[in-house]
């Protein structure tokens, strides 16, 4: 341990300073530096790289760690490599290694934290730098029938105006089946959806005939590169596109993008704003539960219930529309607080939907439990025990129907959580109906939490002037309908983003998904995939 | 399982009367800002400064906007010291901008026409917005709107997303797949113009830059009902209201 | 001499030249002798037959006296040359398609000249067991052909191919031979000589319960040729391993043979009780649903083809039971009807199987393999093969207007008419029988689906190239098969009157007069019908054709009385008219509709992937695998390997998981037996330990023993 730069301080992080003394203790020199800083982040620069498999399984599974992703920067001479993991209660830890720009390879932290498998495939794909006994790389976000090897467009040196290549289509490529029985063949399902309206994703149902194998999704179908585009745009700018990547849950989004920026300016919305942005937050949350309550109802072909449940994701859209003048929750967050004020009818109006929404709710549920044909066909279907969501680092709902219990908002409190009572439920069968009913339950703390803040809401300021006039970098997060979403930032003396790096839930979960899919009958493929309610287009970005 | 068909009996006709009726519930349309007559040339100005697209240009003491590349991010409303005028219809359908004449389809189509839906990396609004067509209180299934899984029997591509690069080849093949018939409506201002994500290695800006577009419905995202326009209007049924494009928002 | 004999005598002579022609002329003209003297002689044994059915009389000579073993006579009546017939045809493609097929195969794995020798050696033999009037001439011709089918598979000059299929082949044959040597001895014991016609009169005087062990000695011996289950094991097995130009012949010719033997001496010579005849309906249906199980799972396009052999002919040793079991209860036209069925589905089976088989070398020598999770896509390379095999599967399927629907309707028709038998149980085994068999057709349209479609339809699966040469195989001899397909289709009121004298002289019915109605000769005042009769299908428009179509168009199944008036009809010859008006009615307005219009191609849409890879389509394998799934119970699926190579649990590089099923025949029959034959074969040999009080003790024993049941009878 060479130095300590500012001694830990800061409310509840006791828990890092106990986890400080016992890496000084179990890791000495291999940790070249601790830093704490404010905003719950305790820094760890590792000189070898050796050290970090070893340490990443200290904190994952030794420590109880939660993992958050992994992001690389490209400094003028230098990468910057930070894995991010969660201490709950206490706060971030963020693993820094450095390294020279020619170096580009790594040690895999795979083979000890699986859940780092994606993050370190994407940084593959995009960065060029090689993860060493990684068993899969290749073929993710740039897939490889179009893409060539050696296009690694995050590089800085890659433009990302550059003009589209003629690129042809490579007919021969093959993909990679894993079942190999006799007489196995795999079904393709998609990229164009073919049962009506859905999002761009592709799945091989491996099989024998009758029932599926595995069923592994092939994602980034939607990728948008927005975190490349974002380098070089004006904090503000960027917001739209932290906004708009993920139109279902884009106000968690912007949030969490939003507290990043003003943890760089160290600027922090008035209270009123904090507030309304927990509304906002929640009433995103109730809506996109009810929205995915009906795409389980309607994978069941539980046509009556699917339609109600759409009336009140349609009656919550239309109220967020009167309330905010978009159905979507967009244009509200900005660094530093909220565009707009809301008036105290406008709540009124707004409150008296939600709750008609919560019961309505309530009631479908209490049909739902009474529909046993309904139950069998989420029970025991697309199964994920609790030592795989932990094993995968599953968040949100889906790693709560698991039993982990990790929710940011009591985790990792941020915009006034912590001063707020709710529930954070939790389920331990891992199943379809156990996915339904966190649902459910959510749903219903929602429309407290936003009962609580109504009742609670302060006057005041909506916005404090924001300006960043120095570099700097931070972590945003927030408790996103689908899960933990990380948004990590770092810009300019003059406020222009160097490096944009947002990590979502469903990034994070469809990497579990083929836990969940293995083994199953085919007609219940749809059900699985509702259950899980991701967002292709949120995992790609 | 029987008293969900009681239950459903018991709500009753939840569904819009649109298109007979204009529909003037509260929320279903989160309106647009529109050309606006500003009482100095500084606030026009102002107002052309805001907008983070370029949507609004300003022209004198009047300003200009295009609502294919407005994102709806409100500025031009909440920010701004005299806001722009804004609409609260949805009747938002028009021609693309590159001077094609679309026609719509024969009267055949008017009361059936499958549709065939692209999301072409779309951020999961406009695709949703498609989504609640199909809830009871918009039901398109009543005007003879159908969704289709293959493009083989689809009489519309209806193509939502800026056309990610990946997307790209799948979405021609799609066309490609169509009878000869088809035609191709951009829905959203990312299918129409880009949106946030503009033109870069990985973003086509647009359906048109991959396949001939014959209507667009812009919002960001439209809501369902502006949808519904498009499809009605694509179907022969009803007319456009402003036939073409505002030439980049110039007169 | 009679015309019958001389035809006889020709077949012989000309089987003679062919081998004499093959050894003379030398390797490269085999082929050639092959099709031309396999061809003259199967014409000959089509005329032979046809002499004998156009007069009416059976054909019978005395050939010699040998001591000890009564005189050698020949018998060719209605039943014999109903099989001749076949036989005729089927040799007639078969030696088209060995001439055609040698033609392109010059390599080693052929030898020419021992095929052609085999071959008509072995059709000398089958047409002996045929026209053998005694049980002498029978036996020995009948151990001929057994011992020519096993040189057959068993032929390896290299020694490099795996013999267990024919010696099992072997073992099983002579088990059921001497089965039946036993069976015909039994009968002769009280008859005067070994000839047929004096077992027959012997048989008449025994009571029906002393038949039940000749009954079953014969049953299954010739089962064994038959392929009913449980003596079936050897099948599959030896048909995958015999040469492409040889199975067609054991499929429709050998495998008839067994239900000749099993026609000739359980039905015509034995009239058991009909206790005999339910034995012969369940073991046929429990063949037919097996062999169709198997059938429909099997990978391998000739082991498929062999398990739906067993399946066909467990239908129609299910028929025959039907019969049995009717002539006991004395309904002559019910039995006239199964016994119709009997021969008809014989005969239809006999040309499709051959012309599957066919296809099957075809395919095999085309592309090199069999296996058909490789094939795929055939229709583009091989569009006549296709065309023809097409009509072979909707044949064996049942489809209309090919023969597998007459005859198959015919076969569950008649076990419908169970209905007027008197006793409740036997009418309950009838109707699971029926069930069974019901079943056992719609997996049969299952099974040739996938045959049809995974092989020829869709992309290429495997990385096999097409042989040019093999390609050029002539097609004539399997287009042959295709119309006869067809014709027996279409014209079974011309067919049955065929098949009507031996089944007039097996179950005193005229089938012809009881199914084949004479409507559009006939006028209401014909005294041949009763009037009513002729009324219900005047009413029923049966006559609405007349003066269109010529002749008789209408198959009769069953007409109800006063109180249970329904009818059952088929008509497969209006219902080709009706079908090819329909077709070009709806071909005509397809034609108008898009006359204006351009036909566009494109590509097959499949998600908007970029191409469709074969490993994304259907497999046969997993086409079946609802089946496997479904009949869990009966395959008992056994995972021999299961290999899961995982990085972590969560890095999944390979599942690779292989079953292993062993037939639920060799489970439940041969393991068993063999286990049993192995442990008393331990025991006996534990007891030859060489001590001689232990010997004693045996004597003692064994003598203590005799004593006992000589008391106690
Ligand atoms: S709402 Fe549209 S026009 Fe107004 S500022 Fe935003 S993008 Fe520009």
């Amino acid at each position: 341990m060479a130095t300590h730069s500012s001694p830990i301080a800061g409310g509840n992080i006791a828990g890092l300073a106990d986890l400080t003394g016992m890496i000084v203790e179990r890791f000495g020199d291999q940790v070249a530096q601790l830093r704490a800083g404010a905003n719950f982040i305790l820094t760890l620069s590792v000189g070898q790289p050796s050290a970090l498999p070893t340490l990443a399984q200290f904190l994952f599974w030794e420590h109880g760690c939660l993992f958050g992703g992994i992001t690389a920067e490209e400094h003028s001479n230098h990468w910057q490599i930070h894995y991010t993991f969660l201490l709950p209660g206490s706060g971030w830890i963020d693993v820094e290694f450095s390294m020279a720009l020619e170096t580009k390879t790594l040690p895999s932290i795979v083979t000890e934290v699986h859940a780092a498998d994606w993050h370190e495939r994407e940084i593959e794909d995009l960065f060029g730098i090689h993860f060493e006994n990684h068993p899969r790389l290749g073929d993710f976000v740039l897939h490889d029938q179009i893409w060539h090897e050696g296009i690694d467009p995050m590089r800085k040196t890659f433009s990302a105006e550059r003009p589209q290549l003629e690129r042809k289509v490579d007919l021969e490529w093959q993909p990679l089946l894993v079942v190999g029985d006799p007489g196995s063949f795999a079904m393709p399902v998609g990229p164009v959806y073919e049962g009506g309206i859905g999002e761009s994703l592709h799945f091989l149902l491996e099989t024998v005939g009758e029932d599926v194998i595995r069923a592994a999704p092939r994602l980034f179908y939607n990728y948008r590169a927005v975190e490349k585009i974002a380098e070089g745009r004006s904090i503000p700018d960027a917001l739209l596109l932290a906004e708009r990547f993920a139109a279902t849950s884009a106000f968690a989004h912007s949030l969490a993008f939003c507290l990043a920026a003003e943890r760089i300016a160290a600027v922090e919305a008035p209270p009123r704003a904090a507030a309304l942005r927990v509304l906002l937050a929640e009433l995103e949350r109730l809506r996109h539960h009810a929205g995915a309550i009906a795409a389980i109802c309607e994978s069941t072909a539980l046509a009556v219930a699917a339609a109600q449940a759409s009336i009140i994701e349609e009656q919550l859209l239309r109220a967020s529309c009167v309330f905010t003048d978009h159905r979507y929750l967009f244009g509200l967050n900005t660094p530093g607080g909220l565009n707009r004020d809301f008036e105290l009818e406008q709540c009124k109006t707004l409150l008296a939907t939600v709750d008609k929404a919560e019961s309505d709710l309530r009631i479908l549920e209490r049909r739902l439990r009474l529909s046993s044909s309904f139950l069998d066909r989420l029970e025991d279907v697309g199964v994920v025990i609790g030592e795989s969501a932990r094993d995968l680092n599953l968040v949100g709902p889906i790693g709560r129907a698991s039993a982990q219990h990790c929710d940011l908002r009591r985790a990792c409190s941020y915009s006034g959580y912590g001063r707020l009572a709710f529930d954070v439920p939790c389920e331990t069968e891992g199943d379809g109906y156990a996915r339904l009913r966190i649902l459910f339950a959510e749903a219903t703390q929602s429309a407290r939490l936003i009962h609580q803040v109504a009742d609670t809401l302060e006057g005041g300021p909506v916005r404090v002037a924001y300006e960043v006039n120095h570099a700097g970098a931070a972590l945003g997060w927030t408790e996103a309908p689908r899960g933990a979403a990380l948004h990590w930032l770092r810009v300019d003396e003059r406020g222009i983003v160097e490096r944009y790096r947002a990590i979502t839930p469903s990034f994070n979960n469809w990497l579990g998904f083929h836990v969940a899919a293995e083994n199953f009958a085919f007609q219940d493929f749809p059900i699985i995939l509702a259950t899980f309610g991701l967002s292709a287009t949120e995992c790609d970005r | 399982m029987s008293f969900w068909f009681w239950h459903g009996l018991r709500k009753g006709i939840q569904s819009t009367r649109y298109p007979a009726r204009a529909e003037n519930t509260p929320g279903v349309s989160p309106g647009r800002p529109v050309n606006t007559d500003f009482s100095t040339v500084e606030e026009a100005q102002l107002a052309a400064e805001i907008c983070p697209t370029d949507a609004i240009v300003a022209h004198g003491k009047s300003t200009y906007v295009n609502p294919g590349k407005c994102v709806h991010c409100q500025l031009c409303l909440h920010s701004l010291q005299s806001p722009m005028n804004w609409e609260t219809g949805y009747e938002w359908t028009r021609l693309p901008a590159d001077g094609k004449e679309a026609l719509p389809f024969p009267a055949s189509f008017a009361k059936s026409m499958h549709i065939m839906v692209v999301d072409a990396g779309d951020c999961g609004a406009c695709l949703h917005e498609v989504k609640q067509l199909n809830n009871p209180l918009y039901n398109m299934h009543r005007l003879g709107f159908f969704l289709t899984a293959t493009p083989r029997t689809a009489d519309l591509l209806l193509v939502v997303g800026p056309v990610s690069e990946n997307m790209r080849g799948p979405l021609l093949k799609t066309w490609e797949a169509m009878p000869t018939t088809r035609k191709v409506m951009a829905v959203g201002g990312c299918a129409i113009a880009g949106g946030v994500f503009g033109k870069s290695f990985m973003c086509a800006c647009g359906v048109s830059a991959v396949l001939p577009v014959d209507f667009e419905v812009p919002g960001n995202p439209p809501p369902p009902l502006a949808i519904l326009h498009g499809l009605l209007v694509v179907a022969g049924r009803k007319s456009l209201n402003s036939p073409r494009p505002i030439s980049e928002g110039r007169p | 001499m009679t015309i019958t004999g001389s035809f006889l005598v020709a077949i012989f002579v000309a089987c003679a030249a062919g081998v004499f022609a093959s050894a003379l002329l030398g390797h490269k003209q085999v082929p050639t002798v092959l099709s031309i003297a396999g061809a003259l002689s199967s014409i000959l044994m089509v005329l032979t037959s046809a002499s004998v059915l156009l007069m009416g009389q059976p054909f019978e000579a005395a050939l010699w006296t040998l001591d000890g073993f009564g005189r050698f006579t020949i018998h060719l009546d209605s039943v014999s040359s109903i099989f001749l017939l076949v036989s005729g045809v089927v040799y007639f493609s078969v030696s088209l398609f060995a001439g055609s097929f040698l033609k392109h195969q010059t390599d080693e794995a052929h030898p020419h000249l021992y095929y052609a020798i085999l071959y008509f050696a072995l059709m000398a033999a089958v047409v002996l067991i045929l026209v053998a009037g005694d049980i002498v001439l029978f036996l020995i011709s009948w151990e001929c052909m057994s011992s020519l089918c096993f040189l057959l598979i068993n032929y390896d000059p290299k020694g490099q191919l795996d013999k267990s299929a024919g010696y099992i082949m072997l073992a099983m044959s002579e088990a059921g031979f001497l089965a039946v040597a036993v069976a015909f001895l039994l009968l002769a014991r009280s008859a005067t000589d070994f000839s047929f016609t004096a077992l027959r009169s012997a048989c008449a005087t025994l009571s029906p319960d002393t038949l039940w062990l000749p009954f079953l000695l014969g049953f299954f011996g010739f089962g064994v040729k038959a392929g009913l289950v449980p003596v079936n094991f050897w099948l599959p097995r030896s048909y995958t391993a015999a040469p492409p130009i040889f199975i067609p012949v054991f499929a429709g010719i050998t495998l008839n043979l067994g239900f000749y033997g099993i026609l000739r001496l359980n039905a015509d010579l034995m009239h058991a009780g009909y206790g005999t005849g339910l034995v012969a309906l369940i073991t046929g249906s429990i063949t037919a649903l097996v062999g169709i199980l198997y059938a429909t799972t099997d990978g391998d396009m000739k082991t498929m083809l062999a398990h739906s052999s067993i399946e066909n002919a467990g239908i129609i040793v299910a028929a025959l039971g039907a019969f049995l079991v009717f002539r006991a209860f004395s309904q002559p036209v019910a039995a006239a009807l199964a016994l119709s069925a009997v021969l008809y589905h014989m005969v239809n089976h006999s040309i499709y199987k051959t012309l599957l088989f066919e296809g099957a070398g075809h395919v095999e020598a085309a592309t090199g393999t069999r296996e058909m999770d490789q094939l795929g896509g055939l229709a583009r390379f091989l569009p006549e093969l296709s065309a023809i095999f097409l009509i072979g599967c909707l044949a064996i399927s049942a489809v209309p207007p090919f023969n597998g629907f007459v005859s198959e309707w015919m076969t569950l028709q008649s076990l419908l008419r169970s209905a007027v038998l008197a006793s409740t149980s036997v009418r309950i085994v009838f109707a699971l029988c029926g069930a069974a068999l019901a079943l056992t057709a719609a997996l049969a349209v299952t099974c040739f689906v996938k045959t049809y479609a995974m092989n020829f339809l869709g992309i290429r699966r495997g990385s096999w190239e097409l042989h040019v040469k093999a390609q050029a195989t002539s097609k004539f001899p399997l287009a042959f098969l295709a119309v006869i397909c067809l014709l027996l289709g279409i014209l079974p009121t011309y067919v049955l009157p065929i098949l009507n004298q031996s089944v007039e002289s097996l179950a005193g019915a005229s089938v012809t007069t009881a199914l084949v109605q004479p409507f559009f000769t006939a006028t209401p005042e014909n005294a041949q019908l009763p009037p009513a009769f002729l009324a219900d299908f005047h009413n029923l428009g049966a006559q609405t054709g007349r003066g269109l179509v010529p002749g008789r168009g209408l198959v009769v199944l069953l007409r109800g009385g006063e109180t249970n008036p329904v009818v059952f009809a088929m008509s497969p010859s209006y219902s080709i008219i009706a079908l090819v008006i329909l077709f070009a009615a709806a071909w005509f307005v397809f034609r108008r509709l898009t006359r204006q219009r351009t036909l566009v191609k494109r590509p097959v849409w499949a998600g908007g992937i970029p191409r469709l890879l074969p490993l994304l389509t259907y497999t046969p394998t997993g086409f079946s695998n609802p089946v496997r799934v479904v009949f869990q119970a009966i395959f008992r699926p056994n995972i021999v390997e299961d290999t899961r190579q995982t990085v972590a649990v969560h890095f999944r590089t390979a599942i690779h998981r292989q079953r292993e099923e062993i037939h639920v025949v060799d489970r439940l029959i041969l393991q068993p037996v063999g286990a049993a034959a192995r442990g008393i074969a331990d025991f006996l040999a534990g007891m030859h330990h060489g001590k001689l009080n232990a010997y004693v003790v045996y004597v003692l024993v064994f003598l203590l023993l005799v004593l006992f049941v000589y008391r106690a009878t």
